[in-house]
């Protein structure tokens, strides 16, 4: 195995990924976790760039640590913002072994899965303007999954503002 | 010479160099922002009959902002005791990184660049995302009414004027093919200045980007009659700096990249004055950039919170909406480009 700047890179940002993850979990104000997702999702962008998948790694910066973490904390902030986690003990001996089973049986089996997979021969260019071959081949091979997929989203957009509307009459029937 | 070493195989040498070449360029940022604080101070004060700084350095006050800084920096620490300890050092950190980031991927002149990205104009939208994300945490550590109304209007704000701030750039983009900064300015080269051909994009780009860096009269965040400061309320001495620092840094890397987009960045307007070099057209373009904002500053009153809203999503977005439809069919009528 040779010592490459990219393995290096690769290593911090898949420790950084993963210590986001395990903070996520045991954080215990709710803000601090969804802190500790940013730091998860700007990571998990970092792999995409040693990918050399710059377009996929910039939308996931746009999309995951922009939009989505602040539509959480904007939710969080406007509901039970305070609540916090109550550290909790139970469980014996028992089910803490079988829980250290279970994450090693994970682990050996994902290991033995990923280790020797092969996908053949991919194409050399794919990283080479990544964006237009992305848009290319959005809008010639996969033209009718797309355009379900905007019909679905106008759904739910045209849904959020109908339920919204509601509220507002109900609101207004009780002044 | 940065993509050769791009290339180059790692080493302790490797990192130095763009240790020293980042470094170099904090400093060069750092000195914008000295005196773009100056000189907002002054035009702002000739423009409204008064003098402006002139006791410190000279005639000029060239050296206010440097006196200025040195007191933030021996400032005392305060934290409130009822602040959210970790995510109150944290949030300035988080709201001042990003800025510096940007400014990574724009062409200052056709060698003077950092990273030439094939996505540059995405990248920079992205990663100026994740300043908010310290604004809010900001808003939010301080544990103050004020704080966290003013995080919640800038948070707001910015996730709207995103927005058309993007779809009027797809113009550009849908014209030169190409989400390539350097690109981007080679076809001005071949077809002339982009604020001639979208003049529209300009106008609601030029508005989004003021919005974006919180400038009067988008100022509603850091409103001081209303809400005392905003997000920073709770701030003072170095951490305060940093919000400071970034809200400069965001305008130095927004003023660049509006000249980069619509006034052909490093390009002289005619042949024959070519032989003055191509940064120092940048630098004009960019001074000019930078004095519109601050002339704004001295001319508009500020929006209401209702009306900054609606201005972005019933006027702005129609409009950069309208302008895309509109390139694309002169794109394909006429076959310029």
């Amino acid at each position: 195995m040779t010592f490459s700047g990219e393995f290096l890179a690769f290593i911090l940002l898949a420790l950084v990924a993963i210590s986001g993850g395990v903070l996520l979990l045991n954080l215990t104000k709710v803000v601090h976790m969804v802190v500790a997702l940013v730091f998860t999702f700007i990571s998990i962008a970092g792999i995409y760039i040693l990918l050399s998948a710059e377009f996929l790694a910039v939308v996931q910066v746009l999309i995951y640590s922009g939009a989505i973490s602040i539509i959480m904390l904007f939710g969080i902030m406007l509901t039970k913002h305070n609540d916090e986690e109550e550290a909790t003990a139970k469980g014996g001996k028992w089910r803490k072994a079988f829980l250290l089973l279970g994450v090693l049986a994970f682990g050996a089996v994902f290991y033995a899965g990923i280790y020797n997979l092969d996908f053949g021969s991919t194409p050399v260019a794919l990283h080479e303007n990544n964006a237009e071959q992305i848009g290319i081949s959005l809008f010639s091979d996969y033209v009718i999954p797309f355009e379900l997929m905007s019909v679905l989203l106008l759904v739910a957009f045209v849904g959020a503002i109908v339920l919204s509307k509601k509220d507002e009459e109900k609101e207004g029937e009780k002044e | 010479m940065i993509q050769d070493l791009l290339h180059s195989s790692p080493g302790i040498l490797n990192f130095g160099i763009f240790f020293v070449l980042a470094l170099l360029f904090l400093f060069v940022i750092l000195g914008f922002v000295t005196y773009a604080i100056l000189a907002e101070r002054k035009v702002l004060g000739f423009m409204q009959g008064r003098i402006g700084p002139n006791h410190l350095g000279g005639r000029w006050g060239l050296l206010q902002t440097v006196a200025d800084v040195l007191k933030l920096l021996v400032k005392e620490d305060l934290i409130p005791k009822a602040a959210d300890r970790p995510l109150f050092i944290l949030a300035p950190v988080i709201a001042f990184a990003p800025s510096f980031i940007v400014v990574a991927t724009i062409p200052f002149t056709d060698k003077l660049q950092f990273a030439d990205l094939n996505v540059g104009l995405l990248y920079y939208i992205a990663i100026s995302g994740i300043s908010i994300i310290g604004t809010l945490m900001a808003a939010w550590a301080s544990n103050n009414k004020y704080s966290l109304i003013g995080g919640m209007r800038a948070a707001a704000q910015m996730v709207s004027y995103e927005i058309p701030l993007v779809m009027s750039g797809l113009g550009i983009v849908l014209l030169t093919g190409s989400l390539n900064l350097n690109e981007i300015v080679a076809q001005q080269q071949e077809a002339g200045w982009f604020i001639l051909w979208q003049p529209i994009a300009f106008v609601v780009f030029f508005i989004s980007a003021t919005a974006e860096l919180y400038r009067v009269p988008f100022d509603l965040a850091e409103a001081e009659n209303e809400l005392v400061a905003g997000f920073h309320t709770e701030y003072s001495g170095f951490r305060w700096a940093m919000f400071m620092l970034s809200e400069y840094v965001y305008m130095f890397a927004m003023a660049s990249l509006i000249s980069v987009l619509f006034l052909g960045g490093w390009l002289p307007p005619f042949e024959f004055l070519g032989f003055i070099p191509g940064a120092v057209w940048f630098a004009l373009k960019f001074s000019l950039v930078v004095y519109i904002l601050i002339w704004f500053r001295a001319t508009f009153p500020r929006l209401r919170a209702d009306q900054l809203m609606e201005f972005a999503w019933k006027v702005l977005l129609p409009v950069a909406l309208a302008n895309i439809f509109l390139t694309a069919l002169l794109k394909e009528l006429l076959s310029i480009f």
